[in-house]
């Protein structure tokens, strides 16, 4: 066990590092949300509809779309030399080189919320700070829920030809109860009202979790080449 | 399987298709002719003979390429896959009927050709995870990764559809909508229950005949490539 | 002395590609201080072969018994672009469960990659990444070493420098299985020579007391072409 999550380590800090390195996904995926935001700011008649009754409909959207951007590069970087077939070569288990491209994604995935989440706040003009730790955790139990099945997805879309349009195609259906729970729950707290109102949805967010991280922990093994 | 038993099961598939449409249009005439008017929804309500049992073709093809996608991963054979895979096809076809009959039978009924309910929401998604099913599968070229892929592919949609059910019911249980209405199966009196659990029967036969029949073609498409991979080693 | 066990035996493996049968039923045994050359004309199924014998693939008849770790050398460098060289090793150094940092560093050494250890390996020349990805395989001083065309594309100094190591490796007692088609270059460094053809592994000749035109014509005599 000690070794599976050394080796995952291993493999997020390496992917981390090469990410850094270039910044190509990272800045783009930013960027990327930075102009959703706007858009979605606009797309909308301000007489008749407030701009924080879009805001959580607007953040989970580009959340997710940007999120999307970012998680094919996990793959295509081992796809380049081959390098993951020196990865499989090595002691290490399936389920540690998921858990470490998890990581990274997770890591990659909360980067642009993070950087994106001030903007939101600034642009929709949303009473954030006492409902902060709430926010906090309703975005980091969905963004586990599409991280993890989008790593799983993009282990295969990426051997397919048109992976960036395969990859948005496969997970869509996947984001629709995190996102709407995750929607829901946020708009609640924007709307400063107790979270005793969204247990429902917060038990949702919960079970889908569980429920998908360990299903693509046990599938990915049958997306690596055989 | 040999040339000569698929060829057989094609036939047989062909034959309980024919029979199955025959009873098809049996059960047409039965519920224009028989069947009495339903009082509140009137004439319109007779596609709902269509559509719920589509329906439910459409969520039997998905439940049996979703088992079968876990047992591919167990067994790895590729029959499985090739069954998951027909069935898959077949209950697309059942989904375009289901999606196209039931905003047809809705606009007379509810006054709105789609609404988001739990029943008719999931099963946009499940339409929406055959076409993804599909269109997977045809980006592969190698036979043992697509059946590797679409399995995954099917069991992920298997465990999802039951969270889109839940998380619409708890949409809707906290945003009911204004418009007053009975989606789905209503409580039927007599005559109309037999018409329904008869359409009902006929489109499950119809399934299994229509995914005979592509299994078979399915198995045939393989033994042909199987010969020419021969040929040229 | 009865000869010792071998540390890789293949006993009648073999692997389709959808219906094209890429190996069919292949069987070999290397020894320690073996160092086999594989021969065959493209599309014969070396590749497919050694990243059956490496674990990359699975054998869907037959068996493989390995005792000891594989290292491979293939036709992808397995290593990472946007790394230097020392990041690259120190990367798969901890997949194989060691973050010794004399051992990269002496790896490094060897293969005469010292200098340029703190560069990118997108500026390396192809003889310089090739002996990287050597470096690679050898950090877990694995048992059996297999190579997929090593010498391609180097220049002499290179080739040079890559025979020497795998005599050295030879001279150790580990066991080699190269595939090329580079028979005079390699004649010195192997033991014997098997010839694959059409997925069948048709003879194992041992080198001993034969020259380059004896094996050559053994094989066109074995294989059916020149």
């Amino acid at each position: 066990m000690g070794d599976g999550l050394r080796a995952a380590w291993a493999i997020a800090g390496k992917d981390l590092a090469i990410e850094w390195r270039t910044k190509t996904a990272l800045v783009s995926s930013v960027a990327f949300a930075v102009l959703v935001l706007a858009v979605l700011y606009f797309a909308r008649d301000p007489t008749a509809v407030g701009a924080v009754d879009v805001a959580p409909g607007a953040l989970w959207v580009t959340f997710t779309f940007a999120a999307m951007i970012g998680l094919n590069r996990a793959f295509l970087l081992e796809r380049e030399n081959r390098a993951l077939d020196g990865i499989l070569l090595a002691p290490v288990s399936p389920r540690a080189v998921f858990f470490g491209k998890l990581a990274a994604n997770l890591v990659f995935v909360g980067t642009v919320e993070l950087v994106s989440l001030p903007l939101f706040v600034l642009f929709y003009d949303v009473p954030i700070v006492r409902g902060l730790p709430a926010l906090l955790g309703v975005t980091a139990m969905a963004t586990v829920a599409f991280v993890a099945v989008g790593t799983l997805l993009s282990s295969m879309v990426v051997r397919t030809r048109f992976a960036e349009l395969m990859l948005p195609l496969l997970l869509l259906p996947f984001l629709v109860p995190p996102v709407v729970g995750a929607v829901q729950a946020t708009a609640r707290i924007l709307a400063e009202r107790p979270l005793s109102e969204v247990q429902g949805w917060l038990k949702l967010l919960a079970a889908f979790d569980i429920v998908f991280v360990t299903i693509s922990t046990l599938l990915f093994e049958a997306t690596l080449e055989e | 399987m040999s040339r000569e038993k698929a060829e057989a099961l094609a036939r047989r598939g062909t034959v309980l298709t024919a029979v199955a449409l025959l009873a098809l249009a049996g059960v047409y005439l039965r519920a224009l002719l028989f069947t009495p008017i339903e009082r509140f929804q009137g004439p319109a309500q007779k596609i709902f003979y269509v559509h719920a049992p589509a329906a439910w073709s459409g969520l039997l093809a998905f439940a049996v390429t979703g088992l079968l996608s876990v047992l591919y991963l167990w067994l790895r054979d590729r029959k499985v896959d090739l069954v998951a895979a027909a069935s898959a096809e077949v209950g697309l076809a059942f989904s375009v009927i289901m999606l196209t009959t039931g905003p047809i039978w809705a606009k007379p009924i509810w006054g709105t050709w789609w609404t988001w309910d739990a029943r008719l929401t999931s099963t946009l998604f499940i339409f929406l995870l055959f076409v993804g099913y599909q269109v997977l599968r045809g980006a592969i070229a190698d036979p043992e990764t697509r059946a590797r892929f679409s399995a995954v592919i099917g069991v992920l949609g298997l465990v999802l559809v039951p969270f889109i059910h839940m998380t619409v019911y708890l949409f809707r249980t906290l945003h009911p909508d204004p418009v007053v209405m009975k989606p789905g199966a209503p409580s039927l009196p007599g005559e109309m229950q037999v018409t329904l659990f008869t359409s009902l029967g006929v489109f499950t036969l119809l399934y299994l005949g229509f995914l005979a029949q592509r299994y078979a073609l399915a198995v045939l498409r393989d033994l042909k490539d199987e010969e020419a991979g021969r040929a040229v080693s | 002395m009865p000869p010792a066990e071998p540390v890789l035996a293949a006993r009648e493996v073999t692997r389709r590609f959808g219906h094209r049968r890429v190996l069919a039923g292949v069987s070999l045994e290397l020894r320690p201080g073996d160092a086999l050359l594989l021969v065959g004309p493209n599309g014969a199924g070396k590749t497919t072969l050694l990243r059956v014998l490496a674990g990359l693939l699975r054998a869907q008849g037959g068996r493989i018994e390995r005792r000891g770790d594989v290292g491979m050398v293939s036709h992808s460098s397995m290593l990472y672009d946007a790394l230097t060289a020392r990041e690259n090793l120190r990367f798969f150094a901890r997949l194989h469960g060691g973050s010794s940092r004399q051992r990269v560093a002496s790896l490094l050494e060897q293969m005469g990659l010292a200098g340029r250890a703190d560069e990118r390996v997108s500026t390396f020349s192809r003889g310089m990444t090739q002996r990287l990805a050597i470096a690679r395989a050898l950090l877990s001083d694995p048992e059996i070493l297999l190579l997929d065309e090593p010498l391609t594309g180097l220049d002499d100094a290179s080739s040079e420098q890559v025979l020497g190591v795998l005599g050295e490796l030879r001279a150790r007692g580990r066991a080699l299985l190269i595939a090329s088609h580079q028979l005079a270059e390699l004649m010195g460094v192997v033991t014997a020579v098997g010839f694959l053809t059409q997925g069948e592994l048709r003879a194992v000749e041992p080198i001993a007391g034969r020259d380059l035109g004896a094996i050559t014509a053994r094989y066109r005599e074995v294989t059916g072409r020149g």
